[in-house]
């Protein structure tokens, strides 16, 4: 889940700067981060009001939490797991029920893809009309790229519930493709 | 107008900037919370490195195997060098100095006379921790490319150029006293 290595290994020595309170080192962390973190965002709540201002708490929280991290995730991983967080709380209600799970196993497949080429637009109006849970599942490993167990860590879910959102989402998507536009 | 078309959902686009910058907002609540801080927590010594000192320490460790036995710490002349590849606009002055300059170059030759005497396996060693110590200033050089001005990146640069002579200095040391 990085960019580059070099972002990787520049982000090690930012981070180290703003841990010790240098909030130009944490600009340039935003600046690099904030597209991928926004984006996010703005697929989990379809608003880009609202996207924006979890984008902008979530690097607030970051800032407070940052004494916190640790190497165990990449810091692109932990912000977005922030980011995930505070959607999820302006959200303000269940909105990851979880789904009966016949055999999760079979569901594992996170890459969508499609026979012929389709307008990103259009994808991207098909993903926003996906209920809630299987758009979140969708967005973070078919997206993003998550594995399963991180994605459901990061919404709080069973890895089981997220391979079946996931599954959900491949087969409305799928449809919604083929039914509202080709 | 082109219509960007996709394969594959991966390929949708990740990074998608805010209409409108919220750095601001971010910076005032920081030093809203900087403001209300009853003090400023003391420094704690992370496990983190600068990506560059890790690499030059890296890079340090194994020409250590090759000179460590044989040589006193060398004595440090030279505070710093720049490389030869990065445009002056984003090198440090301290890095821009003719003496420097001049010093490296001396001091490459006799590494490279030196390297040529050595046994190839040893050889070889010390060229892999020589080129890990260089990837680390070029990147570091790239990276000063895009933002010359970054006060961080220029540290680092320094830094790194610093270990290398070190460590070229170490490899001439190494050689004169083997001899």
């Amino acid at each position: 889940m990085t960019n580059t290595d070099t972002v990787v290994d520049f982000d090690v020595a930012l981070i180290e700067r703003a841990r010790k309170g240098d909030s130009r080192a944490f600009e340039r962390l935003y600046r690099d981060h904030v597209g991928r973190v926004h984006g996010l965002c703005l697929r989990m709540t379809r608003n880009p009001d609202l996207a924006a201002d979890c984008a902008q708490d979530a690097f607030i929280k970051a800032w407070k939490a940052l004494p916190r991290f640790e190497a165990r995730s990449s810091f692109s991983t932990w912000l977005h797991r922030i980011a995930v967080n505070t959607v999820l709380e302006k959200r303000r209600g269940p909105s990851n029920a979880e789904m009966a799970v016949e055999d999760p196993t079979e569901y594992a497949e996170a890459v969508l893809s499609f026979d012929t080429p389709v307008e990103e637009e259009e994808l991207e109006a098909a993903i926003q009309s996906l209920p809630q849970g299987a758009r979140d599942a969708l967005v973070l490993c078919g997206v993003y790229g998550y594995e399963h167990s991180e994605a459901a860590s990061m919404l709080g879910i069973a890895v089981g519930t997220c391979k079946a959102q996931l599954h959900r989402a491949r087969g409305l998507l799928r449809d919604r493709l083929e039914r509202g536009v080709r | 107008m082109t219509i960007r078309r996709v394969n594959r959902i991966d390929e949708l686009a990740q990074n998608l900037p805010p209409a409108r910058d919220l750095w601001p907002a971010i910076s005032a609540a920081i030093e809203a919370e900087r403001a209300n801080a009853p003090a400023q927590p003391a420094y704690r010594r992370s496990r983190w490195l600068p990506a560059a000192g890790m690499a030059a320490a890296v890079a340090l460790v194994t020409l250590g195997v090759f000179i460590g036995r044989i040589i006193a710490p060398p004595q440090m002349t030279v505070a710093s060098t720049p490389t030869s590849q990065g445009s002056p606009d984003v090198i440090p002055a301290a890095l821009r100095d003719a003496n420097y300059r001049k010093q490296r170059e001396s001091l490459l030759v006799e590494v490279q006379n030196r390297l040529e005497k050595m046994p190839v396996a040893e050889r070889d060693k010390v060229k892999a921790s020589l080129a890990t110590l260089r990837r680390s200033i070029g990147e570091i050089e790239a990276a000063l490319g895009h933002d010359p001005a970054n006060a961080l990146l220029q540290e680092l640069l320094v830094s790194s150029c610093q270990e290398e002579m070190r460590a070229l200095t170490a490899v001439r040391d190494a050689g004169s006293q083997e001899t």
